[in-house]
């Protein structure tokens, strides 16, 4: 396997001094961040806020199967239990902890969909910090109830770009009617971050101490299985970031690597924005105004701004490093949709078991169907999982859409790209 | 107190006359349209739209009789003549109206009829002001026309309320000889200036990161422009959108021609088919940037027939790329080939895939025009 390229100092080029971070993140999870432990304990304080929603419950979808009239055995993982209706909560619990114990008092952060501005409120009132979250404003136009649950939770939420930072009032003054991206809302939080001191930033994704957090999914998932005598062949994961995927199947790459079991583990992705199927692996920056670490990872340029899909929270130009890392090394493979098949899948599965996925869950759906569908032919038992990160209560407008068929498929343009990646830092 | 709204609006009567007997078009033909019977559509249709104004608070300024003045009166309208259209109304007094307009300072002019008058229109008016057009005629090809009489209505009381956007649109027309002897052949007359609905007012926050035509003309341009440094000559064809590539890359495109850039320069200018031929013959890589002409969606075979079958087939149809703004792309249910040769129209049909953003397409369906 490849070692992990660190990430580096975006002046000098260098590997990141972890004394280069300490301005936005408490040392302890910096040190999670470096860590190469196989084991980090769960502070006592975290596990119980987590008993709150946790262990997520494990279905058999049984309803689905029989629609489908597969021999394929579908089970889904659902995070949506969770009081925000998403994985996130996993590591934003974790990480206002480790905040207050740094001594912290606020924290800015951003959102996509809202699912992640929304935890780190919960996780923050929990710990009496203080929050800003820095929304989207595509998403907060489409979900002006997220930025409500936000408030109940004691959180300011503004929308992206602001007129609150540099990095918002400059893209302002280019774009006044822009729908924001994910790429801004992270400058503008870690300028936040940067520029107050009481204050911290959390990313709610791509990091590889978030991602720690989010195993808690495929511990949970491998104990269950084995209570039902089953394995799964295939775990199908939407990737955003990339926290909730590699939660629920990093546990299991041991396996594959180490037991050699014959596992699949396949990320999902719009075709809109298509990071790990079509990007181009190399350093680039997180974010749109170049304030963050450069990292290793499929990329589509920190200065794309995908096209507003109805799957907010998967409009990220890159990838968690972790996670590219094993995809370039073949161990999980990557597969993207377009929006209308997705929404189409995820219909389908709501009026089956009856749980209505959010649009970025369903992208975990759509191939899964499929799957199950061309088990009918093989007749293969094939043991499917899906992780379903969280419900779509927030996206009915999106489903207003599907509906009344104003969705449109957009392409990714990546022969085109590749004549035009010059701009992407080479070191 | 705002000053009181000003709309030039003019009639040309016997528009349309010629499509019901066969003559596929009006231009110079209205008495043998009106001794084979056909009757006047024109003024019925102005007046559909202008019901839809009853209380605006407008002032229309139009031309004598037939024109506008007879429509605007039965409206009961509040207009002034300063315009005298001879008895048998021209393509001249359409112009000589459309001048008045210009010396009244008109915000808005609209006009009833086809694309001839279109072009009458344009030819005075050019980008001064916004023009809509109310359809009328046998063919209308250009984009400033409304759907409809009725959403013509609509889009003037939003343009006089101010809450619309303009954008640059082609004046296309069929050159109606040769239509009638059976061949089409369309040619771009101009460019106007247009307000426009757009059908995604509501959602353009969740779609897009931009939200005027305008700005993803420029977003479909910077991106152009950072895959244009291949190396490739790059033929572009007609219209808005590639003149904008050209205009991000700091050069002037011909509007109405086809040009050639390479490496960020102009290697040739308005460009004849025999132009293009030795152009790829003498440089080897070469891509062919087209957008949809006018409002029915071609992208190829009106407008740029420079970019003939032979230029295309020696380009390779494979480095045809398709720009259109979403604003065009919704708007139009498929985009149309008719390059002259149907293999080759089959070739590039299918979905295509199609620049709409930066870094961002859409697919489309591209169909050849034969098969409708």
């Amino acid at each position: 396997m490849t070692p992990l390229d660190p990430p580096l100092n975006p002046q000098t080029g260098k590997v990141i001094d972890p004394k280069d971070l300490e301005m936005i993140f408490p040392r302890e999870l910096i040190k999670q961040e470096m860590s190469t432990e196989r084991w980090i304990d769960i502070p006592d304080e975290v596990r119980e806020i987590l008993k709150l929603w946790r262990p997520t419950p494990l279905f058999r979808a049984h309803r689905l199967e029989e629609h489908l009239k597969t021999p394929a055995k579908i089970y889904y993982k659902y995070e949506g239990v969770s009081p925000a209706g998403s994985h996130k909560p996993n590591t934003a619990v974790a990480q206002a902890y480790y905040n207050r114990e740094a001594g912290i008092e606020r924290i800015a952060t951003e959102t996509g969909a809202g699912q992640w501005g929304s935890a780190l409120s919960m996780a923050t009132s929990f710990f009496d910090l203080e929050c800003r979250v820095y929304m989207v404003r595509a998403s907060f136009d489409q979900k002006p109830y997220r930025k409500s649950i936000m408030q109940v939770w004691g959180a300011e939420c503004v929308a992206s770009p602001s007129e609150l930072t540099n990095a918002g009032r400059a893209i302002l003054k280019e774009h006044p009617d822009t729908g924001g991206s994910l790429g801004i809302a992270i400058s503008e939080a870690v300028e936040d971050a940067a520029t107050h001191d009481n204050t911290n930033y959390a990313l709610g994704s791509v990091l590889s101490h978030v991602l720690l957090h989010q195993t808690v999914e495929g511990q949970e998932l491998k104990k269950q299985m084995a209570i039902v005598d089953d394995y799964p062949d295939v775990i199908y994961g939407c990737v955003g970031g990339g926290s909730n995927f590699p939660g629920m199947c990093f546990p299991f790459v041991p396996d594959k690597l180490k037991d050699k079991k014959e596992i699949r583990m396949i990320a999902c992705e719009p075709t809109a924005c298509p990071t790990l199927t079509k990007g181009l692996y190399a350093y680039d920056f997180g974010d749109t105004a170049r304030l963050t670490p450069l990292l290793k990872m499929y990329t589509l340029g920190h200065d794309f701004i995908p096209p507003s899909i109805h799957a907010g929270g998967l409009r990220y130009h890159g990838d968690a490093p972790l996670l590219c890392n094993l995809v370039r090394d073949g161990v999980i493979e990557a597969i993207s949709f377009h929006q209308n098949e997705v929404f189409k899948a995820a219909v389908t599965f709501a009026r089956t078991e009856g749980i209505l996925p959010a649009p970025e869950s369903a992208h975990a759906i759509k191939p899964a169907i499929d799957d199950a569908v061309a088990c009918k032919k093989t007749g293969e038992e094939k043991t499917i999982v899906i992780s379903l990160s969280g419900h779509g209560h927030f996206d009915l407008s999106s489903y207003d859409a599907y509906f009344a068929g104003n969705l449109v498929d957009y392409e990714y343009p990546a022969e085109l790209v590749k004549q035009s990646l010059a701009k992407i830092p080479k070191f | 107190m705002e000053k009181l709204k000003r709309v030039g609006f003019l009639i040309n009567p016997v528009a349309g006359m010629g499509g019901a007997v066969g003559l596929k078009g009006t231009d110079g033909l209205a008495e043998e349209a009106v001794r084979r019977g056909a009757v006047p559509v024109a003024s019925r249709r102005a007046e559909t739209t202008l019901a839809e104004l009853s209380d605006v608070d407008a002032l229309f300024l139009t031309a004598s009789g037939d024109m506008g003045e007879k429509a605007l009166r039965r409206a009961g309208l509040e207009f002034r003549v300063v315009s005298e259209a001879s008895e048998k109304s021209s393509a001249e007094d359409t112009r000589e109206a459309c001048r008045s307009f210009i010396e009244e300072a008109v915000d808005l002019v609209v006009f009833c009829g086809g694309d001839g008058t279109a072009r009458d229109v344009s030819h005075v008016i050019g980008s001064r002001m916004p023009i809509i057009g109310i359809p009328a005629g046998v063919k209308m090809h250009s984009g400033v026309f409304a759907i409809s009489p009725k959403a013509a209505g609509d889009l003037i009381r939003r343009c006089l309320e101010g809450d619309l956007n303009t954008r640059e649109t082609e004046i296309v027309d069929v050159d109606e000889e040769k239509y009638r002897a059976g061949a089409l052949d369309t040619k771009i007359y101009g460019i106007a200036t247009t307000p426009y609905l757009p059908a995604l007012v509501q959602e353009r926050k969740q779609i897009y990161s931009a939200s005027s035509e305008e700005e993803f003309k420029e977003e479909i341009a910077i991106f152009a422009s950072e895959f244009m440094r291949d190396g490739s000559a790059y033929i572009l064809g007609a219209g808005t959108t590639t003149a904008k590539i050209a205009e991000v890359l700091g050069v002037e495109k011909t509007l109405l021609g086809v040009d050639v850039m390479r490496n960020g320069q102009m290697i040739c200018r308005d460009a004849s088919e025999r132009d293009l031929l030795g152009i790829i013959d003498e440089v080897g890589e070469i891509k062919i940037i087209v957008s949809p002409i006018g409002a029915q969606g071609f992208v190829l075979g009106r407008g740029s027939q420079q970019i003939s079958p032979e230029v295309l087939r020696k380009a390779g149809p494979e480095n045809l790329i398709i720009v259109a703004t979403p604003h065009k792309l919704k708007e139009t249910h498929r985009l149309l080939v008719d390059t002259g040769d149907c293999d080759l129209d089959e070739t590039i049909s299918g979905r295509r895939q199609v620049i709409c953003g930066y870094r961002i397409a859409q697919l489309k369906e591209v169909s050849a025009s034969s098969n409708f």
